[in-house]
């Protein structure tokens, strides 16, 4: 009983170039032919290859839980897909295209020298961001991987959570939601409950990861940019101190007053270890994100007379809710979309570029790799190495 | 979508009405009326039970949890509204809506774990007698199972999410204060109706109804572990007491049911379930256990191994 495709990705588009790849597979650009109008993302995610000879070896999860997950999501803040085709043992996922995202918004801000992200700008992202969140959440979908380079921007302003391939449904799983997959979510984005080793997660590791994104969106630099732990000989999963460290120096030690399941955590013990290889003034300091975050909007240029030209007091009180320590308090969607940051001042516009007057490169696409059917390029790096050079950093962060 | 069975995959694209089904296997049939001249099966139902029996095998040997088994029995119905079941080999078709269906419900198995399980299952060997050659019904190549997972896949164009009557169970048991012995066997008529083609004809939550209204009326005074035979509630539903009870909660005012139904009648008023439907899930599971008594393990294996011997299925 073999399979043969019903629908050829050749027939329908036509391939315009490469965009990215990753542990998953490729990414390239195409637009639609025979009549098909539009321009698409296709992803076709890497089979494994025994030898040289493409072999159909089982799809792994990851591509499973987002065909699926895409299949049923329709929201205007969630990446839509158009179609998937499975052809030649390979997956093609067929999506809207996206001009942008966070992340190459982002890098845009830090050249040629800082200049900070319109305030109106970053107020719309979020709320876009939020609302999908809302979305997925309520659907019980857990993202699990949001960071910059997965929130994608259309050219007209509108914000597509993308990247379903780590997102999971968590309505009484049959597994722990913690046996699947060891490591989620990109370590700068991690929340810290995840870093002290807790198996039952909720959405609210989505939102800390949105505290994230909304603290870069203004200072134009990860927050807690701390250092990867790698998984030793034995595969275990090792406790990110690292990471921790970075995100206590800028909210203090996380304290069982104030996260009462703190003391329950696995790796609690870690903690405190870590707690007393500091000086104990460093253990006692209380949060430093309000102090962060003021020398953030100076250094950002953040009007301090007109309201709408910085996320002021009301922009601190969401942050400091997104990045509580404990998740049983952290925010949710539903309650940060009622948040005063979005309800007082003005509208928000569905086009975060509205009243913009820069304009944003458009998203790379490279020439050196358009043949989409040929199986023998592995997928490993951006292709291109000039380009790597000068994306620098995004780049860098890409291979991740 | 995934919490919202309205908007879901299953209610637009999975959902039949009674003469859309038959109509879908009519054209199938139409397709190949020489098969079906050549190669009888079993009634579909029954078919389905050796079916359900083999996969429950495949998952005990992987202590696979219930819903991923549902989930792949789910897949094998789909599948097969849209493929003659004599041009494939049910048993590859199995393997893989199992291994697909792990993946889905987060339980996942390797492929290769699966293929051999399946190969100790169903050793082809045994049929030599029969087709004079000795072949495996599933080919140590786990290719040939990655091969019908696309298959599978592209014929449910990627709607591989299900949802199941079981999560309504669940929720409704505090609700209507079911006992554990309620549940038990509410669950258990839930595991049944995947017998038949109940889950591509009505919503979850009109099963789960169902079971309930069967395990309060009908009181389980027995485990709901049931081998080949049809359990023991056929019996009891059959003796007609209960579908009295049954036929009165469609009517307004039936005196007489015992306080714990009439809760349960109270409940269903109040409720928006089509009552009409759960009463045609009802009949629909009464036939299921009448027809069951017909069943015979060794009647489905040797009319399933002629098709797949005899049309080189396994190959």
């Amino acid at each position: 009983m073999g399979y043969t495709t019903k629908v050829r990705v050749r027939d329908r588009y036509h391939i315009v170039g490469f965009i990215s790849s990753g542990t998953y597979g490729r990414v390239y650009k195409a637009i639609g032919k025979n009549g098909k109008k539009g321009e698409f993302a296709i992803k076709k995610f890497k089979p494994d290859k025994e030898g040289e000879l493409i072999q159909y070896t089982g799809l792994s999860q990851s591509a499973i839980r987002e065909m699926a997950l895409c299949s049923e999501l329709e929201h205007a803040n969630v990446v839509q897909l158009e179609e998937i085709i499975l052809e030649d043992k390979c997956i093609f996922m067929v999506f809207e295209y996206t001009e942008h995202d966070l992340l190459q918004i982002i890098h845009h801000h830090t050249q040629p020298q800082r200049h900070a992200i319109p305030a109106s700008m970053v107020r719309s992202i979020l709320f876009q961001l939020l609302n999908g969140l809302l979305y997925l959440h309520t659907n019980w979908v857990l993202h699990r991987d949001l960071k910059p380079a997965n929130i994608l921007v259309t050219s007209a302003g509108a914000i597509r959570i993308g990247d379903l391939g780590l997102a999971r449904l968590f309505y009484k799983p049959l597994n722990s939601l913690f046996s699947g997959d060891k490591v989620v979510v990109t370590i700068w984005y991690r929340a810290p409950e995840l870093l002290l080793g807790s198996r039952h997660y909720t959405p609210a590791v989505d939102l800390w990861a949105v505290g994230c994104i909304f603290a870069e969106l203004l200072s134009l630099r990860p927050i807690f940019k701390g250092e990867e732990a790698k998984m030793d000989s034995k595969k275990t999963v090792p406790f990110q101190r690292n990471q921790m460290m970075k995100i206590v120096e800028i909210l203090g030690m996380p304290r069982k007053e104030t996260w009462p399941g703190l003391v329950s955590m696995p790796e609690y013990s870690q903690l405190h270890s870590l707690a007393l290889s500091r000086a104990p003034a460093h253990f006692n300091r209380p949060s430093n994100l309000e102090s962060w975050y003021q020398n953030c909007l100076k250094n950002g240029g953040y009007s301090s007379t007109s309201s709408a030209g910085t996320p002021g007091a009301d922009g601190f009180d969401l942050l400091s809710r997104l990045l509580e320590y404990d998740p049983t308090k952290r925010i949710t969607a539903t309650e940060a979309l009622e948040h005063p940051y979005f309800k007082n001042g003005g509208p928000i516009s569905a086009n975060c570029f509205e009243g913009f007057e820069g304009k944003y490169p458009h998203r790379r696409v490279t020439q050196d790799d358009n043949d989409i059917r040929s199986g023998s390029l592995p997928g490993t790096k951006r292709s291109g190495l000039p380009d790597d050079a000068l994306l620098g950093r995004a780049a860098k962060r890409l291979k991740e | 979508m995934a919490a919202n069975y309205w908007v879901s995959t299953q209610r637009r694209h999975w959902l039949f009405s009674r003469e859309g089904l038959v109509d879908v296997r009519e054209k199938l049939r139409e397709k190949d009326k020489l098969s079906h001249t050549q190669f009888p099966l079993p009634d579909q139902r029954l078919l389905n039970i050796y079916f359900n029996q083999q996969l429950t095998k495949l998952g005990k040997r992987m202590s696979t949890r219930q819903q991923a088994l549902a989930t792949a029995q789910v897949y094998i119905k789909r599948f097969y509204t849209k493929n003659e079941i004599r041009h494939t080999n049910p048993y590859l078709v199995l393997s893989t809506a199992f291994y697909l269906a792990c993946k889905m419900e987060e339980c996942p198995q390797h492929i290769r774990f699966v293929v051999g399980e399946a190969r100790g299952l169903w050793p082809g060997k045994s049929d030599v007698r029969i087709t004079k050659r000795p072949v495996d019904f599933i080919t140590s190549d786990v290719a040939k199972l990655g091969e019908c997972e696309f298959a599978l896949i592209s014929e449910m164009n990627s709607q591989l999410i299900v949802h199941h009557p079981y999560r309504t169970l669940s929720e409704l048991q505090p609700e209507l204060s079911l006992t554990s012995d309620e549940v038990a066997l509410a669950w258990s008529v839930i595991n049944d109706h995947y017998l038949t083609d109940l889950p591509l004809l009505y919503p979850p939550h009109v099963i789960a109804v169902m079971a309930i209204i069967i395990a309060v009326v009908f009181k389980p005074s027995q485990t709901s572990f049931h081998g080949s035979g049809p359990p023991p509630l056929a019996g009891a539903m059959r003796d007609g007491a209960g579908m009295n009870i049954l036929a009165a909660l469609g009517e307004k005012g039936a005196s007489g049911p015992p306080p714990r139904i009439q809760k349960l009648v109270g409940w269903i008023a109040e409720s928006e379930v089509d009552i009409k439907a759960v009463i045609e899930c009802t009949q629909e599971l009464v036939s299921l256990y009448e027809v069951w008594e017909q069943y015979s393990e060794k009647t489905c294996k040797e009319l399933i191994g002629r098709v797949v011997k005899s049309k080189n299925l396994d190959k």
